[in-house]
């Protein structure tokens, strides 16, 4: 990482409480519990409708949880640090219009150019919320309603609030193309998890992570750069909101000012399904991952089934609460 | 623990009663841009009355995009992994949803688009209404009005969706027309009759007694802005004003002179044909129509069911025909 040179040495991490290292046996027992809530989920879903389980079916799976995949591995590192984005949404925005500004029309750009400019505007507005919480001491969530309204306001300009469609053929084949059968977001996505299980375990920005959400003030004693920390957390989320913009761009071949509305609440209910904790410092990016595959298998199998969205509200909203409600009882327990 | 997953299956048992479908009839899938306006539940529930839904020949199924071009993708992808017999899609965007239309096709489904239209799009047929006529009238008879000079405001649809943008472009057409118009303001209320009010009361105080004319995109939006009037004292049938929809609010409005015009869409049509057209690409030219919208207007007709356009005419309402529409 970036951030190791003004990082205390390894002695000190490990001084740590060693909760907050490696996943305990309360955190597996929440993991394992995800994983059963997840299998029980999808067998209920393959007996009640046969193409549930069709190679077809579950492709599309994977496909329609990569997005809200993206935003709740950024919302994991943003949560286990103690903090909350609710800009991502406007800020998937802001990164696919202005990729798509780019390659779209008679004088585009190439592909990569757009990519490019579309990571580098989600780390932008992220390195803006960063800087108001670590360095200014703006809440978190004031930062980011703040940047909810900016990014989308920002959006809006770029692109006098019309679609931006004809855009490159090589540029919407990180939507569309596909690689060994399977598609390009999905392989994204996986590589994105990879990275961001080792960064979380192996790396010790990861474990500062986990140490300025779970006491920051003994973090800050340990020697930690909490502040850089915190603001790296919030990079990483604006980076993958960027890249979670472009891949809906190119997925649904046209730059569109309203995408994302309200995709901040699937992230967080993907993180808080997958186990980590609202207060920082307690979570894993395979929960998230789960998490964000519960939430995905749960509206595909209710489409599938016909159920109307107004149901599905419900049902999701049901779901969410119960997960946090044994995530409480488990964490009495534990102690 | 238990009792959380004991919850999830009790969730999903309901839900698998709610969906008992006959694997016998013909399974119509319909994309919805969404559910949360008059005129779209309106569309659902004339869909759900055709002959051939009640007497079980065929299903319906109604999938709620949500304004959202993800959802929308989403469900697509699902109604082709069911293999529908047919999709009925109603759009978000336009130039995304001509991806949707290829991937249905490409996999043998049908897809009969309705209400939106889609771009570059090969859609077996489309039935709906043409937006930006309804724009451009509507903006007409508020200049007429006018007499032709002054100022007007526009209050538009959300940002770039499909209906708010066709609108937008006839108001322009419009306005392009007639040179003594000078548009002073225009900006979104997101279709809304709250925001429309707090919109046009900015703009009664930023521009007082200058505004002549108010088009409304839609009519929840047209009557916040009489609403507006009405709270600073001016009398709206000074201010021609009109919208689009036909909501049984602007009936009212129309009536007591306050509208000059409401263009009235005819979901009816628009759905019961859609379902029509749908059996007709799945069954074959043995089909014939059971909907009565095709008897509607003498300018549309059913043709064999072989058109690839259904051109659903506009009803304007004014004051000289309203009364009929307030005594349904």
């Amino acid at each position: 990482m970036r951030t190791s040179s003004t990082m205390p040495p390894e002695s000190v991490a490990s001084a740590l409480p060693p909760a907050r290292r490696r996943p305990d046996l309360g955190q597996l027992a929440r993991e394992y519990g995800i994983v059963v809530a997840l299998i029980v989920i999808v067998v209920a879903l393959s007996f009640m409708n046969p193409y549930f389980l069709t190679v077809r079916n579950i492709s599309n799976i994977f496909l329609q949880i990569s997005i809200n995949g993206f935003l709740a591995t950024g919302m994991t590192f943003v949560m286990l640090a103690g903090g909350i984005d609710l800009s991502v949404g406007s800020v998937l925005a802001a990164g696919g219009i202005v990729a798509a500004g780019l390659v779209s029309g008679d004088h585009a750009y190439a592909p990569w150019v757009g990519i490019l400019a579309g990571l580098g505007t989600g780390a932008l507005l992220g390195a803006v919320n960063g800087g108001l919480v670590a360095y200014l001491r703006v809440p978190a969530f004031v930062a980011t309603l703040g940047m909810l309204s900016t990014a989308r306001g920002i959006t809006e300009v770029y692109s006098g609030g019309m679609p931006i469609p004809d855009l490159a053929d090589g540029f919407v084949e990180l939507g569309q193309g596909r690689l060994f059968g399977i598609t390009i977001p999905v392989w994204i996505y996986l590589a994105c998890i990879v990275v961001a299980v080792v960064i979380t375990r192996n790396t010790r920005f990861g474990r500062y992570v986990y140490a300025v959400g779970g006491n920051a003030r003994s973090a800050v004693t340990s020697g930690i750069n909490t502040k850089l920390v915190i603001f790296t957390t919030f990079v990483l989320s604006g980076l993958l909101a960027g890249l979670a913009g472009m891949i809906l761009t190119a997925r649904t071949t046209s730059g569109l000012p309203q995408a994302g509305i309200g995709y901040e609440l699937d992230a967080i209910a993907a993180v808080v399904i997958g186990g980590t904790s609202l207060s920082g410092g307690v979570g894993t990016m395979v929960g998230s991952l789960l998490g964000a595959l519960i939430i995905g298998v749960i509206n595909n199998g209710l489409d599938l089934m016909g159920i109307s969205s107004f149901y599905q509200h419900i049902i999701k909203g049901v779901i969410i609460v119960g997960a946090v409600l044994f995530d409480a009882n488990a964490r009495r327990e534990q102690r | 623990m238990k009792q959380f997953l004991l919850g999830c299956v009790a969730v999903m048992a309901l839900g698998a009663a709610a969906s008992a479908a006959d694997a016998k009839t013909y399974r119509i899938g319909v994309a919805m841009y969404g559910l949360k306006g008059e005129f779209a539940q309106s569309w659902v529930n004339e869909a759900k009355k055709h002959p051939a839904i009640k007497d079980g020949t065929a299903t319906l199924t109604v999938f709620d995009g949500n304004y959202d071009q993800l959802t929308q993708d989403r469900q697509f992808d699902e109604m082709i992994a069911q293999h529908y017999d047919a999709i009925i899609f109603d759009p978000i965007d336009s130039n995304a949803g001509g991806a949707l239309v290829a991937r249905a096709e490409k996999a043998g489904i049908p897809v009969i688009g309705s209400n939106g239209p889609v771009k570059a799009a090969n859609e077996a047929a489309y039935i709906g209404s043409d937006d930006v006529k309804a724009g451009e009238d509507e903006a007409k008879a508020v200049i007429d009005k006018m007499g032709g000079k002054g100022n007007v405001v526009i209050l538009q649809g959300p940002v770039g969706q499909l209906g708010s943008i066709q609108r937008y472009e006839g108001n322009q057409k419009a306005l392009a027309a007639a040179p003594g118009i000078h548009l002073l303001e225009k900006n979104t209320a997101n279709w809304s009759r709250a925001e429309a009010l707090n919109l046009m009361q900015n703009w009664l105080t930023a521009h007082p007694g200058q505004i002549n004319g108010v088009i409304g995109e839609n009519d929840e939006m047209a009557l916040g802005a009489i609403a507006a009037m009405r709270s600073q004292g001016i009398d709206p049938a000074t201010v021609p004003t009109a919208g689009i929809d036909g909501v049984h609010d602007a009936m009212v409005a129309v009536s007591k002179g306050y509208m000059v015009l409401s263009i009235k869409q005819d979901a009816f049509t628009q759905a019961q044909g859609a379902v029509d057209l749908a059996l007709r690409h799945i069954i074959g030219d043995s089909y014939k129509p059971l909907s009565t919208c095709w008897t509607m207007y003498p300018s549309m007709k059913w043709d064999n069911g072989e058109g690839k356009l259904y051109n659903v005419p506009w009803t304007y309402v004014t004051k000289a025909n309203v009364q009929q529409f307030l005594n349904k």
